[in-house]
């Protein structure tokens, strides 16, 4: 079972590396957004490979399987990264009102 | 007394000639708000402004994309008040609202004892039963969170003075406007008046969705804990 999960872990790492790439060479990240994205994922495939390296870490939390913590660090990691997008976003629409507002009334048809 | 009427647009090509024409009788200058319409709607009042009512007091504005209701009323009032109106009347522009009514807000900003005058529907006749339980339960709500009651909340029929758009003006870029508005007048004690309008449904599928009315129940939760 853990096996599998391992399999459809390290597929699901490989998929992410590859699409950092990609967006990296279509030029919607920079290089040192690639390089912090592809060493996540790295790091990601090598705790799949061996998450015994996690062991000690995880007692430390009094998290019995490393699996657990990944889980636990995943929901982290996404919540923290719904966050920002969350308040980048709500930046980007207030600034695109302000601009399609200002351009409606400078741009009036009298 | 400076008023103008600011009419939000948004595809609503059927409606929108008849409703300028009607409001074109009352000799207000006119401001409507397209809101980045893709059915031509903008274009359709350039055109009947220039060739069938030759009225140079009906100004477009364009928002070059959708950014909805509460955007475009704010542009509207923004307009208005900088040409030195010292109020406005907003009204929908999908003819729902009898331009005969005006006169109402006209006499009511008047009196100039409110700095917010708010429509008021009869929700007994033709309103869609989940609408007028959607505007009962919100009647409710600003009661208990706001301790304001207004009769119709979401009614998009109301006019406000030059003051009173300093007090309650909002942040809500879409349906939630109304609602913002409100929560404003209860949080800080403005003062208000209610009149009577008639409404006719044309569309009952356009307008505020079922998803709408969640979203501005989150609003009005965090409009509680965060309008000062």
């Amino acid at each position: 079972m853990i096996i599998g999960l391992q399999i459809i872990a390290l597929l699901f790492a490989f998929t992410m590396v590859y699409f950092a790439v990609l967006n990296y060479k279509r030029g919607e990240l920079s290089s040192a957004e690639v390089a912090s994205w592809v060493i996540m994922w790295i790091a990601t495939i090598i705790i799949v490979v061996f998450p015994e390296l996690l062991q000690d870490f995880a007692k430390t939390f009094s998290v019995a399987r490393v699996f657990d913590l990944m889980v636990i660090g995943g929901f982290v990691v996404v919540i923290t990264l719904v966050g920002s997008a969350y308040i980048r976003t709500k930046r980007l629409e207030k600034k695109l009102e302000d601009l399609v507002r200002r351009d409606a009334l400078k741009n009036k048809h009298k | 007394m400076k008023i103008f009427v600011v009419i939000p647009l948004f595809n609503e090509k059927k409606h929108i000639a008849s409703v300028i024409k009607n409001v074109s009788k009352y000799k207000l200058p006119i401001v409507v708000v397209d809101d980045g319409s893709t059915d031509g709607s903008g274009l359709k009042i350039i055109a009947l402004r220039d060739k069938e009512l030759r009225n140079k007091n009906v100004t477009v504005l364009t928002h070059r994309i959708n950014l909805g209701k509460g955007a475009a009323m704010k542009t509207g009032a923004d307009y208005a008040f900088s040409r030195g109106a010292d109020a406005v009347i907003f009204m929908d522009s999908d003819g729902q609202h009898e331009a005969s009514d005006l006169l109402k807000f006209i006499d009511a900003l008047k009196d100039d004892r409110y700095d917010v005058i708010l429509g008021s529907r009869n929700l007994n006749y033709g309103v869609p039963l989940v609408r007028f339980l959607g505007n009962k339960f919100a009647s409710v709500l600003m009661v208990l969170l706001f301790k304001v009651y207004v009769s119709d909340v979401i009614c998009g029929f109301r006019a406000i003075t030059k003051d009173g758009y300093k007090k309650v003006k909002w942040d809500s870029d879409g349906y939630g406007v109304e609602t913002e508005m409100v929560a404003r007048i209860g949080k800080n004690k403005t003062k208000f008046s209610e009149i009577p309008v008639q409404t006719i449904y044309h569309d009952v599928v356009k307008g505020v969705t079922l998803l709408d009315a969640f979203e501005v129940l989150g609003n009005v939760v965090k409009w509680k804990l965060t309008l000062k």
